[in-house]
């Protein structure tokens, strides 16, 4: 909403600055979003005389003339033709800047010194003429300000109105609030209409068939209007505010709505059939002509008003063409009704028509403020267009909308707030904004009579909340909750959340954070049969694009996006997880699942190669490693690997995750044609978790064991077996053979190749022995070591190595 | 030359010798050719037994001080080059101390998380505890619950991101988690609910399409507007420094009444106004209020017995202002460039 402060002084007296003004809006609830100040343009533009035109001696088509600012008398050449000696014109003088950006400067047109410049209407965003120099009044005095003379300095702000104020869709809301905040009075125009005998109800009529979605039309009856331009103030007023000028009457509707926050409607009476009004639900199939020259089809949940041959508006939206006021028009049937905020904000949503009016009716507007508009709009069509008001006011109201009363309790209000403020205080702040207060049962209760241009206030609450802003919310005093039942912190599973995050940045991950929502193609794009449980996920109704119209089923894929934009930006060396909810269609219920996971994603190498030595590319064991970490950071020990196959990873290099015999996730290098798909230069492992597996299986307690007081023995075992046996199963013999002096078992060395047999493999290991009652003998290691050795020889056919 | 003589040439030459031993190896040498088997003071002691009764007490005595003395000087000299050899290996492994460190990888968290985590323990001192609820939501606690009119423009397909379901949605804020958390606790509550929230929005350098927010919800006996002020002040000169100063300016939510919007002094100028400001030198920080007593009917609570108060804000904007990061985008490009920064 768009306030000239000019014409706001109509409606309010107040005496403070416009930083001042702005604050307290601010402070009270209405948002000032910006301060312009028009005329601001006009700086440096006076009024000049002519005195003098001669003849330029070197160009047919431009003119030398003497021109008086008052303090001195100018040189100015011109091309215009329009002007005279004696005429008044507006003066551009040097150093001004014109509202299209042209600053004017001392120069030189065909020879001639020229000090300044002569305006048109249009070089001065005044008007739309340019054919010639704007001539004005020859009253104005010479070396005025043009800007102050024509009333142009003005400081406009544009005002945030929240949706529950449709009061303050009008400037006499506005200044209601301004007399508030700055103690001034608020000023309602007075209406003063000399009627003339004929009866406007002789001529016109009007019926409401849908009351339900009409409450009340009005209309008053103007003849002998002549149509043509406003005057200049008042053009001016509509312009200062972003609205254009049409003719008087169409301007005089605009002006009375910007004023009273009731949008009018001025048909051309001689356009209806019969002078009569029906309001009604349009039929299927009717359509109309709006006034934007768009033909509009309508139904049965749309209002219009018609007369007896169809529609010739849509209610509250916008007029039809058959019945607008045009340069003919003389007499004026003028509407000033009130609609059902739903239905309007439904058709003008409906039809994508967005009026100001429709803007105000949605919202809701003072049902018994429509005679005062109408009544204003007949005031100003008689003092700008020469109409004569017809007798009497037609009123169809058949149901009368009344002011509500709310009780309000004078406690209640000081806990709500935390504030201490006698009663006395809360009546005037009431009555301030317009409402009757009357007091009941001992000063406790106030009996509020909410007027009828508030209908936002219907509960006692909503009265708190005017005292409070009228009070000023930071005059409350700041307190803190002074409870016993609070206790604040985390639950477990967050902490092991945290936790988890703290692992994966641990081992050099980076976070990122990735939208829920991925093209619809995702699952393809990892290899993902369409009839893979993971392809069945959520789609949008209405997506801003293709490529964000589903939910994630999985984190995989915006994390190879992450990878991807990063390789196109030449970073090779990535590591990157993110711990989001995916969505999971989920059968008999109203809401998807949506577990929480964590996924990661690296490649490349950690790190540049360095002057101490190359970084080792990232493969499989990476991924492994930074799991194992996990696990020992979560105090998991119950967990073991299947080889798996996932259509996403590479057949031979995938593994599932169990921990207390449960899948908890899967990690593993990429697939090779997944890694095609995306344009990777290097291979990508990556991994997927179920976070609540980890969860419940999290032991952040950790469990204290002592640390061993006696020294353990060290001995190493070289073996050759099969190729095709695992480390699993070798290290399963060590450990099952002997139980109690074995504490570890660590692989340090994996060789394939010279001096190694085809199809079989070395691998050492070191074996720790401790007890825990005695230090232990070489001969007892030794013992045991024996054992075990015969069973890797008896049960995995290995070699032992003797080094 | 008497015996006597002798040892006492022996003493002379042997401290000679061991002085002269640049070595190690030649003190080793020195010490043999006089303590050594076949060394020269072992000789003279191995004499003893041929010497006459009387000479030898007097004999034996300046040997065995001889001997005594030569050991005390080795030892002395062995320190010595010892100490030489060592200040000589140390010479030689001087580093240049310039080169690269041996770093090893390690992340971080995204600056979301970090802001996300900062809130999170401010409000845990002051004794909440964090809720959760799901992304993908009903109408009902998205919009209804919370007091929105069925005809809210919010709730419209250019607003609102819905599923192919009817009335279910990606959640708009995190506010239907103060509904979830009030429907299955009784007061007091005290919660945060941090979380992704998604609007219909284009992305440009201020709109994402998802987005985080922070809610908080207070609901117990007696809370009041002034608590709401009170606890928002806190939150702020923590977050933001202990010089700020916070303002609220009453403003229109349907799910809060008295509601606000609450600014905090500009954290780049101090509130004397500058281009982050606009000029005002207030920062708007969040949106609060009281909960609307419909809102508190709703979940089963009686808005006489209890009051409470709720704020929200956007984690991305709180980044945003506090980092000067000029688009909003950057936060889920995930380049590692702008992830390190932070
Ligand atoms: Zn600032």
């Amino acid at each position: 909403m768009r306030v000239s402060l000019n014409w706001l002084k109509d409606y309010v007296d107040f005496n403070i600055s416009v930083e001042e003004l702005v604050e307290k809006l601010n402070l009270s609830g209405t948002a000032v979003e910006s301060v312009q100040y028009p005329g601001k343009d006009l700086e440096n533009i006076v009024v000049g005389q002519i005195k003098k035109i001669e003849p330029h001696p070197n160009a047919d088509k431009l003119v030398v003339c003497q021109v008086n600012v008052d303090t001195e008398e100018l040189t100015i050449v011109c091309g215009a033709k329009n002007m005279k000696e004696g005429d008044k014109v507006p003066v551009a003088l040097i150093g001004a800047i014109l509202p299209n950006g042209m600053e004017i400067k001392k120069t030189k047109l065909r020879g001639v010194e020229s000090r300044g410049m002569m305006c048109s209407a249009i070089e001065l965003n005044l008007g739309e003429d340019a054919s010639g120099l704007m001539i004005l009044e020859s009253e104005l005095t010479v070396g005025d300000k043009l800007g102050r003379v024509l009333n142009l300095e003005d400081v406009v702000l544009e005002l945030e109105i929240t949706p529950n104020r449709p009061d303050c869709l009008g400037m006499i809301g506005i200044a209601r609030e301004v007399a508030i905040v700055t103690g001034g009075k608020l000023k309602k125009p007075a209406i003063e209409i000399k009627e003339v005998a004929e009866l406007a109800k002789d001529f016109a009529s009007v019926e409401i068939m849908d009351a339900d979605l009409c409450p009340r039309y009005v209309a008053r009856i103007i003849k002998d209007v002549k149509i043509g331009p406003s005057p200049q103030w008042f053009q001016q007023r509509l312009k200062a505010v972003g609205l254009r000028p049409i003719n008087n009457v169409v301007d005089i509707t605009n002006y009375v709505m910007w004023e009273t926050s009731q949008p009018l409607h001025a048909f051309d009476y001689e356009k209806l059939k019969d002078g009569k009004i029906i309001v009604r639900r349009a039929g299927n199939g009717e359509t109309i002509l709006t006034l934007d020259d768009v033909e509009r089809q309508l139904d049965d949940s749309i209002l219009v008003i018609t007369d007896p041959s169809g529609p010739v508006a849509l209610a509250g939206v916008m007029g039809g063409t058959t019945s607008e006021v045009s340069e003919n028009t003389t007499t004026i049937l003028l509407e000033s009704a009130h609609f059902k905020p739903a239905n309007i904000m439904r058709t003008s949503r409906g039809l994508g028509l967005i009026s100001e009016s429709s803007l105000r009716f949605e919202r809701g507007i003072d049902p018994n403020g429509t005679v005062f508009a109408a009544d204003r709009a007949a005031q100003l069509m008689a003092e700008l267009a020469g109409g004569k008001v017809l007798k009497g006011i037609i009123d169809v109201y058949p149901k009368k909308i009344m002011p509500r009363t709310l009780k309000l309790r004078a406690n209640r209000v000081n806990e709500i707030l935390g504030t201490d403020l006698p009663v006395g205080e809360m009546d005037k702040i009431l009555e301030s904004l317009g409402f009757d207060v009357s007091k009941a049962e001992n000063d406790t209760q106030l009996d509020i009579l909410v007027p009828t241009f508030r209908p936002d206030l219907e509960r006692e609450i909503d009265l708190i909340e005017e005292i409070a802003r009228v009070y000023g919310y930071n005059r409350i005093q700041s307190t803190l909750p002074e409870s016993s039942g609070k206790q604040g912190g985390l639950s477990l599973s967050q902490q092991v959340e945290k936790r988890i995050k703290s692992s994966f940045i641990a081992s050099g991950f980076w976070e990122t954070i990735n939208y829920s929502f991925v093209a619809p193609n995702f699952y393809e794009k990892i290899r993902l049969d369409k009839k893979h449980p993971l392809a069945t996920c959520i789609s949008l109704k209405n997506p801003l694009s293709e490529e964000q119209s589903v939910l994630r089923t999985t984190l995989i894929p915006g994390l190879l996006d992450v990878v991807k934009r990063n390789v196109n930006r030449d970073i090779y060396n990535i590591s990157v997880f993110e711990m989001g909810k995916v969505f999971r269609p989920a059968l008999k219920k109203e809401l998807p699942d949506e577990p929480l996971m964590v996924a990661g994603a690296a490649t490349g190498s950690w790190g540049e190669d360095q002057w101490f030595g190359k970084r080792q590319s990232i493969d499989f064991f990476d991924a492994k490693g930074v799991i194992e970490n996990l696990l020992a950071t979560l105090g998991i020990e119950d967990w073991f690997l299947q080889r798996a196959l996932y259509p996403t990873f590479h057949p031979g290099k995938c593994a599932e995750l169990f921990i207390n015999n449960k899948v908890a996730g899967v990690f593993g290098e990429i697939h090779p044609e997944v890694n095609t798909v995306y344009g990777f230069p290097s291979k990508v492992v990556v991994f997927e978790l179920f976070v609540s597996e980890l969860v419940s299986c999290a032991e952040l307690l950790a469990h204290f064991e002592g640390i061993p007081r006696y020294p353990g023995i060290s001995l190493d075992i070289s073996l050759i077996v099969d190729e095709k046996i695992s480390n699993e199963q070798i290290a399963k013999v060590i450990r099952t053979t002997e139980g109690k002096l074995l504490k570890e078992v660590r692989l340090f060395d994996l060789y394939t190749g010279k001096n190694i047999p085809t199809g079989k493999k070395s691998l050492a290991y070191s074996l720790t022995y401790r007890a825990s009652d005695r230090t232990l003998t070489d001969e007892e290691a030794m013992k045991v070591q024996k054992q075990i050795i015969a069973v890797l020889e008896k049960n995995l056919g290995a070699e032992i190595r003797v080094s | 030359m008497s015996i006597l003589d002798k040892l006492e040439k022996i003493n002379k030459e042997g401290q000679k010798e061991i002085f002269d031993a640049s070595s190690l190896e030649e003190l080793e040498s020195a010490r043999v050719s006089f303590l050594g088997k076949k060394g020269k003071l072992t000789a003279v002691l191995k004499s003893l037994g041929d010497l006459s009764p009387n000479e030898r007490p007097a004999v034996g005595k300046k040997a065995n001080e001889v001997r005594q003395f030569i050991e005390s000087v080795i030892s002395k000299r062995r320190k010595e080059l010892e100490s030489e050899a060592l200040g000589r290996k140390l010479e030689e492994e001087v580093v240049d101390i310039t080169l690269p460190g041996k770093r090893s990888p390690v992340g971080k968290r995204h600056l979301i998380t970090q802001i996300i985590n900062e809130i999170t323990d401010i409000f845990i001192g002051l004794g909440y505890r964090v809720a959760k609820g799901p992304e993908v939501e009903t109408e009902y606690y998205n919009f209804d619950a919370l007091n929105t009119p069925a005809d809210h423009p919010a709730r419209s397909l250019m607003d609102t991101l819905y599923t192919q379901k009817d009335g279910v949605l990606l959640r708009t804020h995190t506010s239907p988690v103060q509904v979830r958390v009030m429907e299955k606790t009784l007061p007091p509550v005290y919660i945060i609910a941090p979380g992704r929230a998604y609007r219909r929005d284009v992305p440009d350098p201020t709109h994402s399409p998802m987005f985080h927010q922070v809610e908080g919800l207070a609901v117990d006996k007696n809370i009041t507007f002034g608590d709401l002020k009170g606890t928002l002040e806190v939150f702020a000169k923590q977050m933001f420094g202990a010089d700020r100063k916070v303002r609220l300016r009453p403003h229109f939510f349907p799910f809060t009444e008295p509601s606000a919007e609450v600014d905090v002094s500009c954290i780049m100028c101090d509130g004397k106004g500058c281009r982050v400001c606009s000029g005002v030198g207030w920062l708007e920080i969040l949106g609060a209020g009281m909960v609307d007593p419909n809102v508190l009917s709703g979940v089963g609570y009686d808005p006489e017995e209890v009051s409470g108060f709720a704020f929200g804000m956007g984690v991305e904007r709180i980044a945003m202002l506090k980092y000067r990061v000029n688009d909003i985008r950057l936060f889920y490009e995930n380049d590692l460039r702008f992830l390190e920064q932070f």
